[in-house]
């Protein structure tokens, strides 16, 4: 298993577009992704788990990556982070 | 026409605020806006397995209907819509709870689709971000669709082709899967004019009414209906005579490809050889190849909102990139940046709601309150600007004191005066202009004038401001004339102003983009316009094909007009002769 905080440094938080492209990235792994948040947990492929979030800039997170691509998995997520959801 | 048919066509026609321009005439198709009713039905152990299968079949049904839409149409925002719709049909933990409630509460798979969407809007609802309660209404219409599969019922709209929709409100998809029917027009008694909709259908090309209370006329009792998108007007049984017009309109609008290469090319000149320039206004990056493509002479209107909040940031990287885009977009043309016009909602930080947006903390209000944001956005201008030296101008939006223009050229000096110490290059002469759209400064012109580079006149705006309607409120939204005499006068003005400071002055509102109106402005003295790139082709074709002395006898009636009435007559007797001479 591996585990990483993360913020959400775009400006508008984690809104339509960049759940839909963390889904999609998220959902190109075979591992599980569980996304931790004020102790709330959410299915990280579910579009509408994360939005049930309503991250805003700035909120913390913790990733939760469990399978046999968790490495691979949770570098690709945390870039995602880092590049405020920005398309490929 | 006699006042009786006047009095008759006016009973026919109702009012709402313009969503997305054009014209269309087509048999009226209203979408059922009932509320879904489903009864919480159960079914006994060995039906189970078949409910299940009607589930998964209704859900590979739909992502594969969303999958075509998506590959038919590769514009963007469209793209993006259907990508979203479909991650929620693929959603593993709204399946796990619909399979839980068929599986383990024998429920029908209707009713466990149903009340496993409603637990997700329900907290959706209870939000208290605004943009996660207007998506709810996308989950409401999947849910709504997959009852409908699952139920092997034929959505109300497949008979829309050539229609014209009336909805109480059209989620993104149902916009999309309609888009394929060859509307000839959308009529929505909600809907704002930033929702998801009215934008696609501007990208899509249909026309666009919202805020038009339209059941009261029982649309689907007459036989044709015409929209008009520009103004913001449905008519119920319209003569053949505007019916041929639209005819005439739409086979205008089939051979704009053509025009649009055939004029694009064309200098921007009258028929009498005076001089003008079309510029284009430019929101999204995937519009920047059209400038050149669509005969814009440069980009007037650079708007920068969308692309901050599109890129996630207002970092001076992300803005530098989208900057240097339009100017290489525009060759050798200008490029006039508009400031971030945004209201504080938009601010992260910032959860204070405005009783009144309009006439809030936006534009420079806010800039100057939150200078960190104005340097950043001045510094990364001032960057690019050193590549395209004399092509970059500034423009402020939101100007209603003369102080602010003062404090916002005092911020743009201090940011020269850093760039300059630690070597970074920058256009010293990079012109300073400002939005003229609240009133207060345009009667302040002749002043303002003396202390910046230029002028461009908001229309959109200065009608609302001037006349004080509110065009997103549904209840006076057709008070919003942007013919209303008044907004001819102070326009004038202001150009008055301009010429007598000898500051170069042009119109970047909507308005611009109306053919007519925009002789009009000619006729005025204002020969720089940038509208939207799809109307420039047909603009230019007005302009180029008359004489500067038509342009300015229609502007001395207008001037002189005392209702938008008269206005609106003069501009429809003018067109009608021009139509006459065509033929």
């Amino acid at each position: 298993m591996r585990k990483k905080k993360v913020t959400v440094l775009n400006e508008a938080g984690l809104h339509a577009r960049p759940s839909s492209v963390l889904v999609k990235t998220a959902s190109g792994y075979k591992s599980d992704l569980q996304i931790e948040m004020y102790g709330y947990r959410v299915n990280g492929k579910s579009i509408l788990g994360l939005m049930t979030l309503a991250a805003e800039q700035g909120s913390e997170m913790e990733l939760i990556v469990e399978g046999p691509d968790e490495d691979e998995a949770i570098e690709a997520l945390i870039k995602l982070f880092e590049n405020k959801f920005k398309r490929e | 026409m006699s006042i009786s048919t006047e009095k008759k066509l006016k009973d026919r026609t109702l009012l709402g605020t313009p969503g997305a321009g054009g014209r269309g005439v087509g048999r009226p198709v209203v979408i059922n806006t009932e509320k879904r009713v489903v009864k919480p039905g159960k079914v006994g152990a060995d039906r189970i397995g078949d409910e299940v299968e009607l589930l998964e079949r209704a859900l590979d049904e739909l992502v594969d209907e969303f999958e075509a839409l998506k590959s038919i149409n590769d514009e963007e925002d469209v793209t993006d819509v259907m990508e979203t719709q479909v991650q929620l049909l693929r959603d593993p933990e709204l399946k796990k709870s619909i399979l839980d409630k068929i599986q383990e509460q024998r429920f029908k798979a209707v009713y466990a689709i149903f009340s496993s969407f409603n637990e997700y809007i329900q907290l959706l609802e209870n939000s208290e971000m605004n943009w996660l309660k207007d998506r709810t209404i996308d989950i409401v219409s999947i849910r709504d669709q997959l009852i409908d599969t699952v139920r092997n019922k034929q959505p109300d709209y497949i008979h829309a082709d050539n229609g014209v929709i009336f909805a109480e409100e059209l989620s993104p998809t149902e916009m999309i899967k309609l888009s394929r029917f060859n509307l000839a027009g959308i009529v929505m008694e909600k809907g704002g004019l930033t929702s998801h909709v009215v934008i696609l259908a501007q990208s899509l090309g249909i026309p666009c009414v919202i805020g038009v209370d339209w059941k009261r006329m029982w649309p689907e009792d007459f036989e044709y209906v015409m929209i008009d998108g520009d103004v913001g007007s449905v008519l119920f049984e319209p003569t053949d005579q505007l019916k041929e017009e639209v005819k005439f309109y739409k086979q205008e609008k089939l051979k704009k490809q053509k025009i649009a290469l055939q004029w694009a090319s064309e200098p921007d000149e009258t028929e009498c050889g005076c001089s003008f320039a079309i510029r284009g206004n430019v929101e999204f990056i995937s519009e920047l190849p059209r400038v050149k493509t669509h005969g814009a002479r440069g980009i007037g209107l650079l708007r920068t909102e969308t692309i901050l909040f599109e890129s996630g940031g207002f970092d001076v990287q992300t803005q530098i990139d989208f900057y240097r885009q339009a100017a290489e977009a525009s060759g050798e043309e200008s490029v006039i940046i508009r400031l971030f016009d945004a209201g504080g909602d938009k601010l992260p930080e910032n959860h204070e709601q405005e009783h009144n947006p309009f006439l809030g903390w936006r534009g420079i209000r806010m800039l100057l309150d939150k200078p960190e944001l104005l340097r950043q956005q001045y510094e990364a201008i001032l960057r690019v600007s050193v590549e395209f030296k004399g092509k970059i101008k500034i423009l402020v939006p939101m100007i209603s004191h003369m102080h602010q223009i003062e404090r916002a050229k005092d911020i743009l000096k201090e940011v020269e005066e850093e760039l300059r110490q630690s070597g970074v290059g920058f256009d010293p002469d990079i012109p300073f202009g400002i939005m003229i759209e609240v009133p207060g400064i345009a009667v302040m012109a002749k002043e303002a004038a003396e202390d910046v580079d230029f002028f461009s006149i908001g229309t959109n705006d200065l009608t609302q401001y001037m006349l004080a309607v509110d065009r997103g409120n549904s209840k006076i939204s057709s008070l919003y004339q942007p013919s209303h005499p008044s907004i001819w006068r102070m326009i004038k003005f202001v150009t008055d102003a301009a010429k007598e400071a000898g500051i170069p002055i042009s119109v970047c509102g909507e308005m611009a983009s109306n053919p007519l109106y925009a002789a009009c402005f000619l006729g005025m003295g204002i020969s720089d316009l940038s509208m939207t790139t799809n109307s420039i082709p047909a603009v230019k074709k007005m302009l180029c094909s008359h004489t500067l002395a038509e342009f300015k006898e229609i502007t001395a009636q207008v001037l002189q007009s005392h209702t938008s009435t008269e206005v609106n007559l003069i501009f429809d007797e003018w067109k009608n002769t021009l139509d006459l001479h065509r033929m």
